[in-house]
C-alpha cells in the first residue's frame, strides 16, 4: 500500500541504469546477453525477457542501491525495465510470418498516427506503450538464495520479490487478461485506448476525442476485442510442504498468479520453487465495504523452478545446528547414533550401525571415462519371521529425508521399477515410475524381497548396481535415474532358517543378486541370558530418558562430506583385501566370493564411516571397521557352518573369546559373558572350562583365580 | 495504570484506541506507528491485569451457542474451545493516518473513523483459527466457568455506554458514533456504527425501553436488506453448521497456539451487519481461486473474537476451584481408595477390573520418539456381549462423563467403519480442514464398543479407518490428508475396548477379562465426584522422576521374570514397568519404589490367572 510513499523515484534516471546494464550487460562468453534476448524478441522468437538479479548483481557496474531497490518495489521496475526494452529494441533481422491480427493492425495505426497526430494531446487517443509490445517481462530472484516458506512471507515483505518453495494443489484455468482496451468511435472513427491495471475495469461509453468533445456528438464507442490486448491469466494454490510444517500445526496456502508465458508450467502435485513479487489486492466495490480492512494478497509470479527433493537440502529447524555440533564434538557419536536407531528394537547394535552406514552413504563417483560408480550402501537383512526386520525397515524410512517402503509383492501394476500405462482418459502411453525410481537420491526400503516379481528381480539388477532403470515397452525406451540405497529384508527359503541346511540353501537368491549387497546380515530369534538383560536394560532405559538425537539433521549434514582416500592408505585397503582372497582360496568350501565389488564395498564402507566423523579423508580406522562390519555380517551368516567345517571345541572357543575382545578393544572378557557367547554357539561350561585352562598353560591369557574372568596378555 | 479509564468489558476498543494514541503520540517521529507492527503498544497489557489481577474475568460473559445473538457487539467475551484448523494469516490496514492523526484498527473488523483515501497506512498481520467447542466435551466442564448473567450484563452495558458517550461528547473522534445512538437514529446518513446500536434495539427488545427509542422503520430495512435475523434464528442448529467462532490472534509467536490445543480467548466481539449481509454478487469471475475462506464461514453463525488474551487449558482449569492443599499422598491415598471402591462398584464388584480401569484413566502420554511411546496404557475388557455392555458400558460412559473432560464412545461396527469419517482431510477446494472423529484435543478419552461388530466385508474406506485406529493404538499418531502428503499429528488419547473375546482390530496394551459378580450399584455425591475429578487431574500432571536405584533392581527383576517365562517381550516389560509408573503416580508418589513394583506384579499375576 504505502510501503514505497516515503521515496520517491527518479524514474528517468532508473531507467537510464536499466537501459545501460541491459545493453552492456556481458554474459560469461562476453556476449551482449540481453541484446541477444531483445534481438530473439525482434525475431518473434520469444516473448519472455527475463531479468535475473544474479545478472544485475555481477553487472560490472553494479550499484547495491539499485539492486535494493528493484528487489523492494519490483512490479515498479518490471515497468521501467519495459521502458528500457522499449528503447533498446532492434529491427528483426530475420522475416517472420505476418498472420497476426495485431500486426496489420499496428502498421495501420503507425499510419494513422502520422497523419491525425492533431489529436495527440488526448492521453486517452495516444498509443500506450503495453500494447506495442511483444515481450513480457519478468525479473527472477536469487538463484543461490534459500526459498522462504509460505509461513515466513510476512507483511513486511509486501511489495517485494521473494522466493518461495511449495507444492501446487490447485490450478484454474487459463483465462485472456485484458490488458489493453481499444474501442472505435462511431462518429469519429478514431481509435480509443484504455490500460486495464487493476482486476475490474470500468469501459468508456462516450467518446473523449477531442472532435466529438467539440461537436458535442457524444460518440458511441465500440469496443475491439480483436484489437484489444489480452494476457494469459492463470491462478495457482500453493500449499507449504509438509517438512516445513512446524510440529502441531497445519499447512499454509497462497494463491499465485501466473501470466503470460508463465502459465500452464504447473500441475496440482508438482514441488516447485517461484519467484515473484508479493502483493497486496485491494477490494473493490461492494466486496471492499464487505470485508472491511482487510488485504487478501498474492504472489505475483516471475519464474517457477520444478524441483526434487534431496538429503542434502535438508533445512536445519532450530537448534539443530547445535545439536550436530554437540554430536559431532562427542566422540562416540558413531555407536550413540547407531543405538539410537529404533530405539524400541532392542540388541542387534552391528546391524543398526550397518543401517547408519546406509542412510550415510559414500558420494557418486564419474570416472573422466564417463563410468559411474555408484555410492549407495546396500544392504539385505535375513531373518526368521518375527525378528522386527520389517519395523527395522519402517523406521529407516522414516529417519530418511526421502524413502519409500514397498514389498517384494509389489503394490500395484507398476512395481518396483517402471512401467507403461495407458492413461484411462487421453489414452495415451505415460510412463509412470515405481517404486525404485520415486526413491531417487533416497532410499528404497523392499520387504519380502525373496517374493519378488520375476520381471523385477530381472530388472534390480541394474538398479542395484548402474543406478537406473530402463524400459523399452509399447514404442518408449528409455532410462529413469534410481540413484537409490536398497535396503531389503527377506526370510528363509523355508520360512524359518533350518540350522541343517547350508546359508546359501538357506537364502533364498541368486547369488549374482547376492553378490550386489554391500552387507548382509541375518538375524535369527535366538534367546540368552545376556540379550534378556540387554532387554530389562533396554526397557528401563526407554522409561527413562528418551531423546531423539538431530539423527536426520546430523546425517544430512555429513552427506555433504565428500571425503577422499588418502595414498598412503590404498596400500593398507589392498592387502587387506588380497588377504580375504586368500583365505577364501584356502578354504575348500568358501562361502562368499569376494571379487572386486567386495573391494568397493570396503571403500564405501569406510567413506561413509569417514563422512560420520565429518572428516575429509578416511582414516584407518574407517577401513579397520568397514572390515570388521563385513566380518560380522559374513559371520552372522556362517558361524554355525563354521562350527562344523573341522575346527575342535576347544580352538573355536578360542577364537570367540578372540573376537569378542578384538570386537570390544579391550583385554578383558569377563567369564559370565564368555560364557553367553560360547553357550550362543552350543557349547557348555565343561568345554569352555577346558579352553580354559588350555591356553592360560600357554601364557595366551591370565584367569582370575575367584571370579575365572580373563585377561589377554599381549594385544 | 492506575485504574481502567475505560469500561473494559463494555468498551474494550476505547481502551485500545486511547493506549494506541497515547503511544503513538509518544513514539513521535515520521513514521510513529511503524514500530507497533507485531507488537503490543501497551494494550493487552491493561486487559491482562483488569482480568487477571482484578479479578475482571468473571465479569466477562462465555460466548456460546445459547448466548450467541444475545451479546452486544463490541465488548469484551470469553470463549472456550479447540482449535480446529489454521486458516492462515490475514492482513488488514493496521494503522491509518485520518489527517494528522494516526489511528488504529487493530483488534477490530471495521473503523469507526472513515479512511480518507488515498492515506498513509500500514498493512498488519494477524492470524485466524476456527475454534468449535472442543469434541465430547462433558457437560460438567461447563458449570465451572459460568460467565456473569447476560441479560442483566447486557442492561449494564447499555447504560455504562451512555454515561460514556456523555463524557465524550466534546470529543470530535466521537461524533460519529455519537449520531448513531438511539435519540438521533432518524438521520438518514447511516454509518457502521448505526448498524451496530441499531442491532442492540434488535437483539434486546425486551428491555431497555426507556433507553432507546427503537426505530422500527430502520429494523426493517435491515431485515430485508442484511438478512440480520439470521443472527437471532437458531439457524445454526442445522445438521452440520454446528456452533463454531472465528478468532483473531495478534502479535503472536507462531508456535504458541496448536492444531487441537483446548484454549480460552479472552477478547472482543465483533458483528457487523454491513460486513455480515451474504455475498450473493460474484464481481470476481476472473479469479477462481482468491476465494476468501472467511466467505464460508458467514458472520451472523461464526462469530468473530479479536482476541486480545489468551491461555491453555488443562483439566485443572475445568475445576470449579482448584483447592489449595497440596496434593499430599495422604490426602491422594484417602481418594485414590473411595474412587477405586466406587469403579469396583460400576464394575460388578470386578477389583482387578477396576484396579486396571484406575490404572488406565491415570496413563498419559510422557514421552514419545518418532513411533515409540512412553507412558501409554490401553486397556481392553474382554468378555463383554451385547447385553452386558448395555448394562456396565453405560456405567462406565456415565463414570467417564461425569469424571472426565473429554471422552467419547465409538460403536465398532462394520458399518460404523466403512461410513464414519474418522481422518482430518484438507479440502483443498475450499481450503479448509475437514474435521473427522479423530480430530481429538489432548487427554480425550475413547471407548470402543467392538460388540456391535459381526462378520462382513470392509471397503476400501473401512479397511483405512481401521488403520487409522490401529495407528493410533499403537503409536498414538493420526495421519491428516492434506491430498498430495498425509502429515502424522501427535495425540495422547486414552483407549478402552470393549469386546467379547481380545480385540485385534484394536490391539490393546493391557488385556483383562471382565468377571462381574453383581449388577452396578452406583451413587456418588457431587462431593465425591469434584473430588475424584481433581484426583485424575492432579495425578496425571504429577512431575515424575526416574531415580536409578529402583530402576536397577527392576532392571534385575525383570530379567529373572524372563527366566522364568521365555515368552515374555519387550513390549510386556515396558507395559509392567508403565503401570508400575502409574501404581506410584496414584499413590501421590513422585518416585516408583519396589512396593508398586510388586502391587503391578500381583496384579499380572492375577490378570494372568483370568487369561487361562
Amino acid at each position: 500500500m504505502a510501503t514505497t510513499a516515503t521515496k520517491t523515484i527518479d524514474f528517468a534516471a532508473e531507467r537510464a541504469l536499466a537501459k545501460d546494464f541491459l545493453a552492456n550487460f556481458a554474459g560469461p562468453r562476453g556476449e551482449p546477453k540481453y541484446l541477444n534476448i531483445l534481438q530473439d524478441v525482434a525475431n518473434r522468437k520469444i516473448r519472455a525477457v527475463q531479468i535475473e538479479l544474479d545478472d544485475l548483481f555481477h553487472y560490472k557496474d553494479a550499484d547495491d542501491e539499485f539492486l535494493q531497490r528493484v528487489t523492494e518495489n519490483t512490479k515498479r521496475y518490471i515497468g521501467i525495465f519495459a521502458d528500457a526494452i522499449d528503447e533498446l529494441m532492434p529491427e528483426s533481422t530475420e522475416a517472420y510470418a505476418v498472420d497476426e491480427d495485431r500486426d496489420i493492425l499496428m502498421t495501420q495505426r503507425v499510419d494513422e498516427g502520422a497523419d491525425g497526430g492533431a489529436d495527440g494531446t488526448d492521453p486517452l487517443q495516444r498509443m500506450p506503450p503495453e500494447i506495442r509490445r511483444f515481450f513480457e517481462v519478468y525479473i527472477k530472484a536469487f538463484s543461490k538464495v534459500t526459498p522462504l516458506t509460505i509461513r515466513q512471507v510476512k507483511a513486511s515483505n509486501i511489495g517485494q520479490l521473494v522466493k518461495i518453495s511449495g507444492i501446487v494443489t490447485r490450478c484454474s484455468d487459463v483465462k485472456p487478461l485484458m490488458q489493453v482496451a481499444v474501442y472505435t468511435c462511431e462518429e469519429c472513427g478514431f481509435e480509443i485506448y484504455q490500460e486495464v491495471t487493476a482486476r475490474v475495469f470500468m469501459p468508456l461509453f462516450e467518446c473523449p476525442s477531442q472532435r466529438c468533445k467539440l461537436n458535442k456528438a457524444k460518440g458511441n464507442l465500440i469496443l475491439q476485442l480483436r484489437a484489444s490486448k489480452f494476457l494469459k491469466f492463470q491462478e495457482v494454490k500453493l500449499q507449504e510442504l509438509a517438512e516445513h510444517v512446524p510440529k502441531g500445526h497445519i499447512p499454509r496456502s497462497l494463491t499465485v498468479h501466473l501470466r503470460g508465458e508463465l502459465t500452464r508450467k504447473v500441475a496440482p502435485g508438482d514441488v516447485v520453487e517461484m519467484s515473484g513479487i508479493f502483493l497486496p489486492m485491494p477490494y473493490y466495490g461492494f466486496r471492499a465495504m464487505r470485508a472491511g480492512l482487510v488485504a487478501d494478497t498474492y504472489l505475483e509470479s516471475m519464474s517457477i523452478t520444478h524441483f526434487k527433493k534431496k538429503y542434502e537440502e535438508y533445512e536445519l529447524k532450530g537448534d539443530e545446528q547445535e545439536q550436530i555440533d554437540r554430536l559431532a564434538e562427542d566422540g562416540d557419536i558413531y555407536n550413540k547414533l547407531a543405538r539410537s536407531l529404533a530405539p524400541e528394537i532392542f540388541g542387534h547394535e552391528d546391524v543398526k550401525k550397518a543401517l547408519l552406514l546406509l542412510l550415510v552413504g559414500a558420494p557418486h563417483r564419474k570416472l573422466t571415462d564417463g563410468m559411474k560408480i555408484r555410492g549407495d550402501l546396500h544392504i539385505c537383512l535375513m531373518g526368521d519371521p518375527g525378528v522386527a526386520k520389517s519395523q527395522l525397515l519402517k523406521h529407516i524410512i522414516n529417519v530418511a529425508p526421502r524413502g519409500v517402503y514397498t514389498t517384494g509383492r509389489g503394490s500395484s501394476g507398476v512395481g518396483l521399477t517402471a512401467a507403461v500405462q495407458k492413461d484411462p482418459v487421453t489414452n495415451e502411453f505415460v510412463l509412470e515410475g515405481g517404486a525404485l525410481v520415486l526413491a531417487d537420491m533416497g532410499i528404497c526400503a523392499i520387504d519380502e524381497f525373496d517374493k519378488m516379481e520375476e520381471s523385477d528381480r530381472t530388472a534390480i539388477h541394474e538398479v542395484m548396481e548402474q543406478q537406473t532403470v530402463s524400459i523399452a515397452k509399447a514404442g518408449i525406451t528409455t532410462s529413469l535415474n534410481a540413484r537409490t540405497a536398497v535396503l531389503a529384508a527377506a526370510n528363509p527359503a523355508w520360512g524359518r532358517y533350518d540350522m541343517r541346511r547350508t546359508p546359501a540353501e538357506n537364502i533364498n537368491l541368486p547369488p549374482a543378486l547376492l553378490s550386489r549387497f554391500d552387507l548382509l546380515w541375518l538375524i535369527l530369534d535366538r534367546a540368552d541370558m545376556e540379550t534378556d538383560l540387554e532387554m530389562a536394560r533396554h526397557v528401563v532405559h526407554v522409561h527413562q530418558n528418551l531423546e531423539s538425537p538431530a539423527l536426520g539433521a546430523y546425517i544430512s549434514a555429513a552427506r555433504r562430506v565428500v571425503p577422499s582416500v588418502p595414498r598412503e592408505l590404498e596400500e593398507y585397503i589392498a592387502t587387506a583385501y588380497s588377504s580375504i582372497r586368500q583365505e577364501e582360496a584356502k578354504s575348500n568350501a568358501p562361502h562368499s566370493y569376494t571379487t572386486i565389488r567386495t573391494l568397493l564395498s570396503i571403500l564405501r564402507i569406510s567413506i561413509a564411516l569417514a563422512r560420520l566423523r565429518f572428516s575429509e579423508t578416511v582414516a584407518q580406522s574407517d577401513v579397520d571397521e568397514a572390515l570388521r562390519l563385513m566380518q560380522m555380517s559374513k559371520y552372522s551368516l556362517y558361524s554355525d557352518d563354521r562350527q562344523r567345517s573341522g575346527l575342535d571345541a576347544i580352538s573355536d572357543i578360542y577364537s570367540i573369546l578372540r573376537d569378542e575382545a578384538a570386537r570390544t578393544n579391550s583385554m578383558d572378557v569377563r567369564y559370565a559373558h564368555a560364557l553367553n557367547l560360547i553357550s550362543r554357539k552350543g557349547y557348555s561350561e565343561a568345554q569352555l572350562k577346558e579352553c580354559l585352562e588350555e591356553y592360560a598353560s600357554l601364557n595366551v591369557w591370565q584367569i582370575h583365580p575367584n571370579t575365572f574372568d580373563i585377561h589377554f596378555i599381549d594385544a | 495504570m492506575v485504574g481502567p479509564q475505560y469500561d473494559l468489558v463494555g468498551n474494550p476498543l476505547g481502551a485500545v484506541r486511547s493506549t494506541f494514541e497515547r503511544a503513538a503520540a509518544e513514539s513521535g517521529g515520521h513514521e510513529p506507528v511503524a514500530a507497533f507492527r507485531g507488537k503490543d503498544w501497551g494494550a493487552t497489557e491493561v486487559f491482562r491485569s483488569f482480568l487477571f489481577e482484578q479479578g475482571g474475568l468473571d465479569k466477562v460473559p462465555v460466548l456460546d451457542e445459547s448466548n450467541l445473538g444475545l451479546i452486544k457487539p463490541n465488548t469484551l467475551v470469553r470463549f472456550r474451545g479447540m482449535v480446529q484448523d489454521m486458516l492462515g494469516n490475514e492482513f488488514y490496514v493496521g494503522a491509518f493516518k485520518d489527517g494528522s492523526t494516526w489511528r488504529t484498527n487493530k483488534f477490530s473488523d471495521s473503523s469507526p473513523f472513515s479512511m480518507p483515501h488515498p492515506c498513509d497506512s500500514h498493512l498488519w498481520e494477524r492470524h485466524l483459527f476456527h475454534c468449535v467447542p472442543v469434541p465430547g466435551q462433558n457437560s460438567w466442564t461447563r458449570e465451572s466457568s459460568p460467565g456473569p448473567d447476560l441479560r442483566r450484563i447486557a442492561s449494564c452495558f447499555t447504560s455504562e455506554q451512555r454515561e460514556k458517550r456523555k463524557r465524550g461528547a466534546d470529543n470530535d473522534a466521537m461524533d460519529v458514533s455519537e449520531s448513531g445512538s438511539g435519540e438521533t437514529s432518524s438521520s438518514s446518513k447511516k454509518t457502521l456504527a448505526d448498524w451496530e446500536s441499531d442491532l442492540n434495539c434488535l437483539t434486546f427488545p425486551q428491555k431497555d425501553d426507556g433507553v432507546r427509542i427503537s426505530n422500527s422503520s430502520v429494523e426493517m430495512s435491515m431485515n430485508e436488506e442484511h438478512h440480520v435475523p439470521e443472527m437471532n434464528g437458531g439457524d445454526h442448529h442445522i445438521p452440520g453448521s454446528s456452533f463454531s467462532c472465528l478468532v483473531k490472534v495478534y502479535d503472536m509467536p507462531e508456535s504458541q497456539v496448536k492444531l487441537n490445543d483446548v484454549s480460552e480467548f479472552i477478547g472482543v466481539y465483533t458483528f457487523d451487519p454491513e460486513l455480515a449481509a451474504p455475498n450473493d454478487n460474484s464481481d470476481d469471475i476472473m479469479f477462481d481461486l482468491m476465494e476468501d475462506i472467511t466467505a464460508q464461514l458467514p458472520p451472523s453463525k461464526v462469530p468473530r473474537l479479536h482476541c486480545l488474551v489468551w491461555r491453555n487449558l488443562s483439566a485443572h482449569d475445568f475445576l470449579p476451584r482448584p483447592p489449595a492443599v497440596e496434593p499430599s499422598p495422604i490426602l491422594l491415598r484417602g481418594i485414590r481408595q473411595s474412587l477405586l471402591s466406587h469403579f469396583t462398584l460400576v464394575l460388578g464388584k470386578d477389583e482387578l477390573a477396576a484396579q486396571c480401569l484406575l490404572l488406565h484413566l491415570l496413563s498419559r502420554l510422557r514421552n514419545k520418539v518418532d513411533v515409540v511411546t512412553v507412558g501409554r496404557l490401553s486397556l481392553n475388557f474382554t468378555g463383554f456381549n451385547r447385553e452386558s455392555v448395555s448394562i456396565f458400558g453405560n456405567q462406565l460412559n456415565n463414570l467417564f462423563q461425569r469424571l472426565l473432560p473429554y471422552s467419547q464412545v465409538i460403536p465398532l461396527s462394520i458399518k460404523y467403519l466403512n461410513t464414519a469419517t474418522l481422518q482430518p482431510r484438507k479440502d483443498n477446494q475450499s481450503g479448509r480442514l475437514v474435521t473427522g472423529v479423530l480430530q481429538l484435543p489432548q487427554g480425550t478419552h475413547l471407548t470402543f464398543d467392538e460388540t456391535l461388530l459381526q462378520s462382513g466385508s470392509l471397503t476400501s474406506k473401512g479397511v483405512k479407518n481401521t488403520m487409522l485406529l490401529k495407528n493410533l493404538m499403537e503409536s498414538q499418531k493420526v495421519e491428516y490428508d492434506f491430498e498430495f502428503y498425509k502429515l502424522e499429528m501427535a495425540t495422547d488419547v486414552q483407549l478402552l475396548i470393549l469386546s467379547e473375546g481380545k480385540s485385534n482390530i484394536l490391539p490393546s496394551d493391557l488385556i483383562v477379562p471382565f468377571r462381574p459378580s453383581s449388577v452396578p450399584a452406583v451413587n456418588a455425591s457431587s462431593e465425591e465426584l469434584e473430588s475424584w475429578r481433581w484426583y485424575l487431574a492432579t495425578v496425571r500432571s504429577l512431575p515424575q522422576s526416574t531415580e536409578t536405584d529402583t530402576y536397577q533392581m527392576i532392571q534385575d527383576e525383570m530379567v529373572n521374570a524372563m527366566r522364568d517365562d521365555r515368552s515374555l517381550g519387550c513390549s510386556e516389560l515396558s507395559r509392567w514397568l508403565t503401570m508400575a509408573q502409574i501404581m506410584a503416580a496414584s499413590f501421590g508418589e513422585k518416585s516408583l519404589s519396589m512396593e508398586h513394583w510388586q502391587m503391578v506384579k500381583e496384579l499380572e499375576r492375577l490378570r494372568k490367572e483370568r487369561l487361562q
